[in-house]
Order: C-alpha cells, then sequence, then structure tokens
C-alpha cells in the first residue's frame, strides 16, 4: 500500500494492517516530521472507546516518545475534544486514535495540526514519506520525550461550547433530549454538556463499548431506529445521534423523524447567516442545493470545495467564513473551532430552538426539500481522468448543461437539477450524484448520465 | 502496512536474571515492541495466563520502552495493568496485589543512565528463572508471536501503585520514637516512594538527592561505597540513627550506621536475623556471603542455606524454604513476612524498627559482628572464554580440596577462608572473591587462586600464550 492516509486519517483491520508495529512506525514517522520545525514537540493523545484503542495508543506513544516528543495522554475523548485542547493549549500536533463510523473490527490514525485541523494532505505525504523511508530520527536517551496524562480536556471543551452559546437562553427552556452516542465517546462530553444547558436526558447506548453492541456506529436511518422510536415516547424535544468518535451529529424531530445531514446543515447555517446578515458559508460539491437555497435567501454566499472536511475547514479559514460543514452531519463553528464537532452543533440547536420557541418539525418544514439520488459504476483507476475529461467535452455542446463545475469530479448543472460524478480514491469506481426537486427526474436523470458515462468508459 | 522493524535483535541482552542493554545501540521501542510480544506469548500460551502488570524506573529512556512493551503484550490479548513510573517496589506491589499473572518492571537498576532493560517476576513477587527468561528470549528471535484477532486485543488500564504501596508501610510499621534517618535516593526511582513513607510514618528524615534525577547526575545510581560520601557526611553532621541509600530502581538498600560506617549487605542481613525475626527459620544466603552469617545466625537457631549468585534464587528458594530472611552479598535482602521480591524500602524500616525495640545505637549492634576482611577482585578475561576457565578450575580444584562447592562457580573452603570463583554473567570478567581470618591468609589466599585462575587463562588464549 503506497497510500496510508485515506479522507480521514489511517485506517485498518486491527492486527491485520493496523498492527502495533504499524502504528509504532507510524509514531516514530510522525515525530521525526515534527522535529524538522520543532525542537521540543508537544503532542496531545486521545482515543475513542474501541477495543484496542489501548494498544494502539501505546505503540503511537512508544513511537513519538523515542523521536523526542512529549506525548500527553488525554484518554478517552471525542475527536473535536482532542482538536479543541491542541488548538487551546497550543500543542504542536494531535493524534487521535479513533475510526470514526467503521465497524468494530477497524480502527485509525488521525492527524490534528497545531491549530486543531485536521491534517493536510501535503503534511499525510510527507509523514508516509518518512515511513516508507525506515529511518527515523531517534532521539539519544537524554532526549527521549516524556510521557504525561491530563483528564481536563473535556471539560476544557464543554467549557468552551458553553462558552459559544447563549446558556441562559437554552436553560429557560428545559428542553428533553434523547442522546444516542451508539457506544462511542460521545457521552462522555455530551451528557456533561447537556446538563449544564439545563436539558432532560433520556440516553440510549451511552455507555462506551467497542463492539458498539447498541447499533453500528454510522448515524444513518437504519441504524437509528430506536432513537427513532423514543423520542415520540418518550415526549422529547428531539433526538440526536453522535458517531461512533462524536464529530458528526444527526437528528430526529419530537416525531421521531429522521432529518437528512444536509437538512439540520441547512438549518443551522440559515440561523447563522440569518443572525450575522450574510457571510460566507463553505461546502462541498455533494450537498443539497437546499443549502445553497436558505443560505442566499438570507444574505450570505456559497463555497464549495471537493469532499473532505479537512478541506472544508480550511476553505473556511482562508475566506474567514461564518459557518460550514458536511452533508454527513459533520458541521464546522469557526467560533470555537475548525473541524467538525457534533457537541457544538447540539448546543446551537437548542439555541436555534430557544431562540424560535418553536418545535424542530416546523422549522425542518421550512427548509427547501431536494430528491437526491445517489449510484456508484465501476470505472478501472487509469481510466478515470480521461472519462472525465471526455464528459466534460461531450457536456460542453449539450445545450442541457447549464454550467460544469471540476471543483472535485465533474458537476454538470442543468434545467432543475445537477448531476455529480466523483472518482473514488481508494475503490475502481466512480460515485454518481443526481439532485432534482423532482424525485421522477432525478432517476431519469441518473439513469440517462450512467448510460453515458458507461459508454465512454467501454469506448474511452 | 509492514511493520517497521528490520534490525536483528541481539542475543546478548538476554541475561540471566533479566534483559539489559544501551538505549538506540541494543535495545529500542522497536526492540521492546518484540519482548512485549513474546512475553504476552509465553504469559498466554506457557502460563495459560491473562494478565501482566508492568511500571517503569526514573530512566529516560523508559516511557518509550515501556509503551512499545505493552502494545506488544496487547497485542496477544493479554491485559496490562500500567503503574507508570514508579519504584521498583511500587510497581511489584501493585503486580502482586491485582495477582498478576506476570510483573514486568523497566529498568537497568544500577547501570548508567544510557542503559534500560527489563526484570520479570511472577505474580507472587518471585523472579522468573533464566530457563524461563531464556524461552522469552527464543520467542523474541524466532518471531513466534501469538497475536491475536481485533476482538481479543489486551485492554491496557492505567493503575495507581503508590496509594496502596504506601497504606501497607503505615500499616505494618509504627514507630514511638522519633528517629532520624539521612536519605539518599541518588535522584533515582525511590524518590517516588521512600521520602514520602518515611514521613508518613512520623520519621525524622535529612533528604540527600530526594529530588527526581533521571540522569543521576547527583552520584551514580550504584550505592557502592565511594559512591555514598554525601550521605555519610549527612549522617554525621545531623547525628542521624543511621542512614540508607538505594539504587537505581529500588531493590537494593545500603546502611550506614550513626558514626558514618557503611555496612555490608552480609552484616545488614546478619543484624536484621538477629535482632528482627521472631520466626526462626532457613536463611537464605548466596555462596558470596560472608562466614560471618552462618556463624552468628546458626547458634540462634537459624538455618543456613547457601544458592547461586541471583537474586532470581534468593526470592525462588526463600518461597520454597519459606524462609525469613534472604541475603545476597550483592545487597538485595528480602524479608518475606512483608514481600518475597526484593523491595529496598523494608530494609531501612526494619533496621528502624530494630533500633526501636534494641534501644541501643546501630554502630553497637555493628560492633559486636566479627569483621573478616575480604577481597574482590576482577580478572579480564573474554567472554566466549570465561565459562570454560572457570569450568576446568572447578575440575582441578574439586580433585585437590575436600570442601569445594559448584553451584555456582567454584567455592573453595578452607581453615581459616574462603575463595569463590566465579565468571561474571555481565561483562568480560571472572570475579575473584576472597574472605580470611586475617590480612596475612587474606593476601596469600588473594595471590594464589588469582595466579592458578591466569595460568588456565594462558593455557586456553593460544594468542597469549
Amino acid at each position: 500500500m503506497t497510500r496510508l492516509f485515506g479522507t480521514n486519517g489511517i485506517r485498518g483491520i486491527v492486527n491485520s494492517e493496523m498492527t502495533g508495529g504499524f502504528a509504532l512506525g507510524i509514531g516514530q514517522a510522525w515525530g521525526t516530521y515534527l522535529k524538522k520545525t520543532v525542537k521540543r514537540p508537544r503532542i496531545a493523545l486521545g482515543t475513542d472507546a474501541r477495543l484496542s484503542s489501548g494498544m494502539l495508543k501505546s505503540a503511537v506513544a512508544a513511537g513519538l516518545l523515542s523521536t523526542g516528543c512529549d506525548v500527553i495522554d488525554v484518554g478517552l475523548v471525542p475527536t473535536p475534544t482532542l482538536q479543541y485542547m491542541v488548538k487551546e493549549k497550543r500543542f504542536d500536533s494531535g493524534v487521535m486514535i479513533t475510526a470514526s463510523h467503521n465497524p468494530p473490527q477497524f480502527n485509525g490514525i488521525k492527524g490534528i495540526a497545531g491549530d486543531g485541523t485536521e491534517f493536510s494532505k501535503d503534511t499525510e505525504e510527507a509523514i508516509e514519506a518518512l515511513y516508507f523511508s525506515h529511518h527515523p530520527s531517534l532521539a539519544a536517551w537524554t532526549d527521549v520525550g516524556t510521557y504525561f496524562t491530563w483528564d481536563g480536556a473535556r471539560d476544557l471543551y464543554i467549557s468552551g461550547i458553553l462558552s459559544a452559546v447563549n446558556v441562559s437562553l437554552i436553560k429557560k427552556q428545559h428542553f428533553h433530549v434523547v442522546l444516542d452516542c451508539g457506544n462511542g465517546v460521545g457521552s462522555l462530553v455530551t451528557l456533561t454538556l447537556l446538563k449544564k444547558l439545563g436539558c432532560t436526558i433520556t440516553p440510549l447506548f451511552c455507555e462506551p463499548d467497542g463492539r458498539f453492541p447498541g447499533h453500528n456506529s454510522e448515524p444513518t436511518q437504519e441504524n437509528l431506529g430506536v432513537l427513532m422510536q423514543t423520542v415520540p415516547k418518550v415526549g422529547a424535544s428531539f433526538g440526536v445521534a453522535q458517531d461512533g468518535d462524536a464529530d458528526r451529529a444527526i437528528f430526529v424531530d419530537e416525531h421521531g423523524a429522521y432529518i437528512l445531514g444536509d437538512t439540520s446543515l441547512s438549518l443551522v447555517g440559515k440561523y447563522i447567516t440569518k443572525e450575522k446578515s450574510g457571510g460566507v458559508t463553505v461546502t462541498p460539491v455533494t450537498t443539497s442545493t437546499c443549502f445553497e437555497d436558505v443560505i442566499r435567501a438570507n444574505g450570505g454566499s456559497v463555497i464549495y470545495t471537493k469532499v473532505g472536511s479537512p478541506v472544508v475547514a480550511r476553505t473556511m479559514i482562508q475566506t474567514k467564513a461564518v459557518f460550514g460543514g458536511e452533508e454527513n452531519g459533520g458541521l464546522i463553528f469557526p467560533e470555537l473551532q475548525y473541524c467538525r464537532d457534533s457537541a457544538m452543533t447540539l448546543a446551537k440547536i437548542l439555541e436555534i430552538l430557544a431562540t424560535e420557541k418553536r418545535p424542530l418539525s416546523e422549522l425542518i418544514a421550512e427548509i427547501p426539500k431536494y430528491s437526491m439520488y445517489k449510484t456508484k459504476m465501476a470505472c478501472p483507476n487509469e481510466k478515470k481522468i480521461s472519462v472525465m475529461n471526455i464528459v466534460v467535452e461531450h457536456s460542453k455542446n449539450n445545450p442541457d448543461v447549464i454550467k460544469i463545475d471540476r471543483t472535485d469530479g465533474v458537476k454538470l448543472y442543468v434545467k432543475g437539477g445537477w448531476v455529480l460524478m466523483r472518482p473514488s480514491g481508494t475503490e475502481p469506481i466512480f460515485r454518481v450524484y443526481v439532485e432534482t426537486k423532482d424525485k421522477a427526474f432525478a432517476e431519469q436523470l441518473a439513469v440517462t448520465y450512467k448510460a453515458l458515462v458507461e459508454r465512454l468508459i467501454q469506448h474511452g | 502496512m509492514s511493520p517497521v522493524m528490520s534490525q536483528p535483535i541481539s542475543k546478548q541482552i538476554f541475561r540471566a536474571y533479566d534483559i539489559r542493554g544501551l538505549y538506540n545501540k541494543d535495545i529500542s521501542a522497536d526492540v521492546f515492541y518484540k519482548i512485549g510480544l513474546a512475553a504476552g506469548t509465553y504469559v498466554k500460551q506457557t502460563m495459560q495466563g491473562t494478565q501482566i502488570t508492568v511500571g517503569s524506573d526514573i530512566r529516560q529512556s523508559s516511557p518509550p520502552l515501556a509503551h512499545a512493551f505493552i502494545a506488544g503484550v496487547s497485542s496477544t490479548g493479554v491485559h496490562i495493568q500500567h503503574t507508570g513510573t514508579t519504584s521498583f517496589g511500587q510497581t511489584l506491589f501493585a503486580g502482586v496485589t491485582l495477582k498478576a499473572d506476570l510483573i514486568a518492571f523497566v529498568t537497568a537498576s544500577h547501570l548508567p543512565p544510557e542503559w534500560n532493560g527489563i526484570k520479570f517476576y511472577y505474580g507472587d513477587g518471585v523472579g522468573l528463572p533464566e530457563d524461563k527468561l531464556m524461552a522469552i528470549r527464543d520467542l523474541v528471535l524466532q518471531d513466534k508471536f501469538a497475536v491475536v484477532s481485533w476482538d481479543k486485543i489486551g485492554k491496557v488500564d492505567s493503575v495507581d501503585a503508590k496509594t496502596n504501596y504506601k497504606n501497607f508501610f503505615t500499616t505494618h510499621f509504627k514507630f514511638k520514637k522519633k528517629l532520624k534517618v539521612a536519605l539518599d535516593c541518588g535522584g533515582a526511582s525511590m524518590t517516588f516512594s521512600a521520602p514520602e513513607i518515611f514521613t508518613a510514618l512520623g520519621l525524622t528524615t535529612v533528604p540527600v538527592y530526594c529530588e527526581p534525577d533521571p540522569t543521576f547526575s547527583s552520584r551514580p545510581s550504584d550505592p557502592k561505597p565511594k559512591n555514598l560520601t554525601t550521605l555519610v557526611e549527612a549522617v554525621k553532621k545531623h547525628s542521624c540513627d543511621f542512614g540508607v541509600a538505594f539504587d537505581g530502581d529500588g531493590d537494593r538498600a545500603v546502611i550506614v550506621d550513626n558514626t558514618g560506617t557503611i555496612l555490608s549487605a552480609d552484616q545488614t542481613g546478619i543484624i536484621l536475623g538477629k535482632h528482627g525475626i521472631k520466626k526462626k527459620g532457613t536463611v537464605i544466603i548466596n555462596v558470596e556471603c560472608s562466614k560471618a552469617v552462618k556463624e552468628q545466625l546458626e547458634p540462634l537457631g537459624f538455618t543456613i542455606k547457601q544458592i547461586p549468585v541471583g537474586h532470581t534464587f534468593l526470592t525462588l528458594e526463600a518461597k520454597q524454604e519459606h524462609a525469613p530472611l534472604g541475603i545476597e552479598s550483592s545487597g538485595h535482602l528480602i524479608l518475606p513476612e512483608y514481600f518475597l521480591f526484593d523491595d529496598a524500602l523494608v530494609v531501612p524500616l526494619k533496621i528502624a524498627e530494630i533500633l526501636e525495640a534494641v534501644k541501643k545505637p546501630l554502630s553497637q549492634l555493628v560492633a559486636d559482628l566479627p569483621l573478616y576482611p575480604t577481597k574482590k577482585e576482577e580478572i579480564a578475561c573474554a567472554d566466549e572464554l570465561k565459562f570454560d576457565v572457570v569450568k576446568q578450575l572447578k575440575q582441578k580444584l574439586t580433585a585437590e580440596y575436600p570442601h569445594v562447592n559448584t553451584m555456582d562457580g567454584v567455592r573453595v573452603d578452607l581453615e581459616n577462608g574462603w575463595v569463590l570463583i566465579r565468571p561474571s554473567n555481565t561483562s568480560p570478567i571472572i570475579r575473584l572473591t576472597v574472605e580470611a581470618d586475617n590480612d596475612t591468609v587474606l593476601q596469600d589466599l588473594t595471590t594464589q587462586f588469582m595466579t592458578r585462575t591466569l595460568d588456565i587463562i594462558k593455557k586456553n588464549n593460544p594468542l597469549k600464550g
């Protein structure tokens, strides 16, 4: 494998690809990289609740320490908690041992830069190159790093969130929230946060457990059946589910209806641009048009990026954006930090409900609805670029195509919707996304373009 | 994602009682990851065990080694209780209390700070014997590791080794008199336990190098007499009842009496036996111990059992014989009424208890003991030669003398003294130890047996012969 880092860090099956020896080597490459610019780097190290967390954490720590980095072990934390600490306490880097929402046999290593954002591609590539060179710069015994533990990261993060929302306004409403942590690490901060915001909590799967006995840790509609049933049963204001490392949040309204990530993203975006009377927002090309609709309606603008939260975060920094996020429930609030943050998202939703004093279903009903159709098609990796170029050439002469966007893959705007084909970074496939106002039209567009591209793959 | 390790691991790091090497040369995080894999495999397959307690001494290179070891153990499905940076006694006590299958301590004992290593003990505090260590070595060298699937990975838990350990001492020792003790931790691992526990017990301490100092800049971590000048001065200057110095990890204590005289382990051992132990039984001593031990303790009803050099034998024999006391001439003393393992902290506390009971100064107890002159010589001899040379000496001397003991090297007991010749386990030398009734005999025996050893070395080494 020549490429270790995927869209969200390094992932692999534990003791298959993701072994202690591998993690030790990554720790050493990481330390070697940091030592190039910092004399004595300080690294914060956290994990989610997976069964292999302790093993991989020890291995990464050994690697970092042996290259002369000080390691501060913050224990079990959500990813955004570690990111916040790295930024606030001015660490040189953070390492998060997590495989996010992946099945329990997986684990991974995610890199955090000194500003709390996820590693850039350049940093990841530099660390990979050092890993494969097999020549870590090991520190002499006199310069080996020191290992500390600190359990203040969760409290630091909670107080950060509390200072970013209107606490007294939220408290007055005495919300009742059903919290589904999916046995991830989210409960370690979210329970405390909700209590501090004066909420009554009905907890679901709030015991961190790396086997994920409650449900698969990806907060999809299929996985959140219990949450959807519980909310109306207990008469809660709404329900919220966090993924395994609690950087993403998905909501369920007071009737138990699942709210798509695009919709909650749009609701928060709408509220923020309204409050700030406009501003720049950032989201990947895969996000539903409903986001752009509500942002524009409130005087804001949207910048589209490639898929991947690090790109969204970095673009937000460059453009001084007021808000950003992904369609999967990963929302980014610049007033707190430039990373996806489920607990902050939850606090913001509470603030919106407290301000609007209307049920969540009503606020959601005001977000425009589109039909999204997703499919994929096989394409050999070496043909991907030429196929995309041919699609672009073909589309230039197509009167139905209003605009061609090459931000990530090829996105064609047509009357009443758009079609996006993105090459997968890991598999020999194209992912195809079609969105229109009308459901039947989405399927029709998908069929048309799939047929076109398949013809081009064969002949191209 | 192939493992990063590729350099071969030196067989030499695996010694008779522990694993040791120079950091970044013989041992590294990569090597300790494999040692962890091997230790976990050994615990699981040979011992049918499930957990290892691990801690490390104050050395600067200990954290990466300990963490790499933990990752290896955990990969084999064996659970870890990590005590962090502690004294030897704290981690051993935690392991015994937690009923660990194996207790591992990352340390190079008294060696200079650029060294490190690891020692293994069973859950009852008995050291792992050489053949078991070699079984772990073979797993490392043959890469035979029983790695488990993701759902069986060992848990890694942090445990507090300090509170329970301290409570043990405050429960088992009570002092009415406020004794004054000069305490020399050499800036090493005993700084984590001794000052706090001495104070908690109401002893007045005069601290000497009690601040953590992982580079051992104040004094070398070996508490040899020449390294204890500051302690001796402190005892005299502050009129202390006694003084104590510890080695780097805390498995050896050296006692200094109220006049500033440094006691040998034998002297300390005899005083512990004579004045501190009610339950008579078999006292375990090694072949290097003074004949005074036998002369002093046998008349009191103790039986003496000689064992080879090495603290592993000491703990093992003490367990088998239900011994109340064990003495290793190198400074390891065990008092199994407290622990089977050689925790250095019990020694000064037992001495304090004795002083309170006998109401005499320590110097007077020392004066009651015979003091035979001894001599220790190191004869240079290549590693590949030293064992053979001693073997040949064994054959010759056994034929010549009536009282020859060959359990560890060769010891010849004579009417007016004894001679012990052993190959060093750690250095390219042969050690000659002599004890005699007086200096003339001592000199005579030393010259005589040194010449015989050198003759055999010459015969075995054609280049020099």
